[in-house]
């Protein structure tokens, strides 16, 4: 198990028990508050809904790519290829930026020690992966509200 | 009876030997069954205090295990309340399992009897309807917690290294939700000119109730496997 102790002084830390719990109950109950209140403004039609013709939001991106495309054999590859890039997301995006403070200061010695380093920067602190991010969702959106 | 007991009258040389071997004969075999009794009852002792000894050693492994992992755990302070999101897509889980075992005790995987049997739990069972509109409500309210749980560890950047694995562990548990609540809608499809046949409605079943959850399960024991080993986003 992950130790959060270690290299931290004690204001730095607070108590799983009840501090985290009691967050958790907290939103629970707010999620369970959310479906109850789901199920009583969506209720029960007592004709049989058909299906087909009703799409969920979360579907309706690709939905909307399959009606855009018309075509299983492009489509399905399409969409399989879409997963897997979403899956290896972080070996993708696993950047290396150059340093060069430390070699110029003298730190390292070696060019190998002084060169590329792991990029530990937020996702809108790098432009390219921040940019592919916003088009990806800007694309998911548009295609939701255009009509094939 | 020889020893301390009634003596017989007339006593012949062998008769009297004969009874003294036999009497001393019987007291060893009481002594040797004393002797066993008395082992019998100290193993006994020795084996219950064992069993006091493990239940004593399995309170304390429970008490340590709880006060490592509740009561005395530390955590890093001001964890954000958006953090919790993976917590709350656990519970919409658990939710849907819970109501889908009670449907999967009357629906019937049948292109013919599949609505049917859905209107009965709603209308016939009693709070048949609750649960089925919860069954219902659930996978939107699941699929926007992991949305919006994964949507923070994509700007956040949690994902790093060492932490790739949560990443791909979470998309899959996201494709396989997605893919579990495709297989729930084509079992309450209305079967218009018979397009679903037995076979088709049998196979999407096996997949919405045993297939895809036991993908899901697997992927959570890899999910919260590598969170607990490798933290939430604290640098390693």
């Amino acid at each position: 198990m992950k130790d959060y102790t270690k290299g931290k002084r004690p204001e730095m830390l607070e108590p799983f028990f009840p501090n985290e719990l009691f967050r958790h109950i907290i939103v629970s109950c707010f999620l369970v508050i959310i479906e109850l209140a789901a199920v009583g403004l969506f209720p029960l039609p007592f004709k049989v809904i058909n299906k087909p013709d009703y799409i969920p939001w979360f579907l309706l991106p690709i939905y909307k790519l399959d009606k855009l495309i018309q075509n299983e054999v492009v489509f399905i590859p399409i969409l399989v290829l879409c997963a897997l890039l979403f899956i290896s997301w972080p070996f993708l995006i696993c950047g290396r930026k150059y340093n060069v403070s430390s070699f110029s200061s003298g730190e390292c010695a070696n060019r190998r020690c002084a060169g590329y380093t792991k990029d530990r920067r937020n996702l809108w602190q790098r432009p390219i992966p921040f940019m592919i991010v916003i088009i990806t969702i800007v694309s998911v959106i548009a295609l939701c509200l255009i009509s094939p | 009876m020889c020893r301390g007991g009634v003596t017989p009258p007339l006593r012949f040389a062998g008769q009297r030997h004969k009874c003294r071997a036999t009497c001393s004969g019987l007291f060893d075999l009481a002594q040797k069954l004393y002797k066993a009794y008395v082992g019998f009852v100290e193993t006994m002792n020795s084996k219950k205090s064992e069993v006091i000894l493990d239940e004593t050693e399995n309170k304390d492994f429970l008490r340590e295990l709880i006060e490592t992992n509740i009561t005395r755990r530390l955590i890093p302070k001001g964890l954000s309340w958006f953090g919790c999101m993976g917590g709350l897509s656990l519970l919409a889980f658990m939710i849907q399992l819970g109501t889908g075992v009670f449907l999967m005790f009357y629906f019937i995987p049948s292109a013919g009897e599949a609505i049917a049997s859905i209107q009965r739990v709603s209308h016939s069972v009693p709070y048949g309807w609750l649960i089925h509109r919860i069954h219902a409500v659930g996978p939107h309210v699941m699929i926007g917690m992991v949305f919006s749980h994964m949507l923070r560890i994509l700007f956040k950047g949690i994902y790093r290294h060492p932490r790739e694995l949560h990443w791909v562990s979470g998309a899959c548990l996201l494709i396989l939700t997605l893919l579990m609540y495709y297989t729930g809608s084509l079992l309450s499809v209305r079967n218009g000119g018979g397009m679903y046949s037995v076979m088709h409605m049998t196979y999407v079943y096996a997949l919405h109730i045993a297939g895809i959850p036991l993908a899901m399960a697997l992927f959570m024991g890899m999910h919260f496997f590598m969170v607990r080993k490798t933290g939430i986003y604290e640098p390693l």
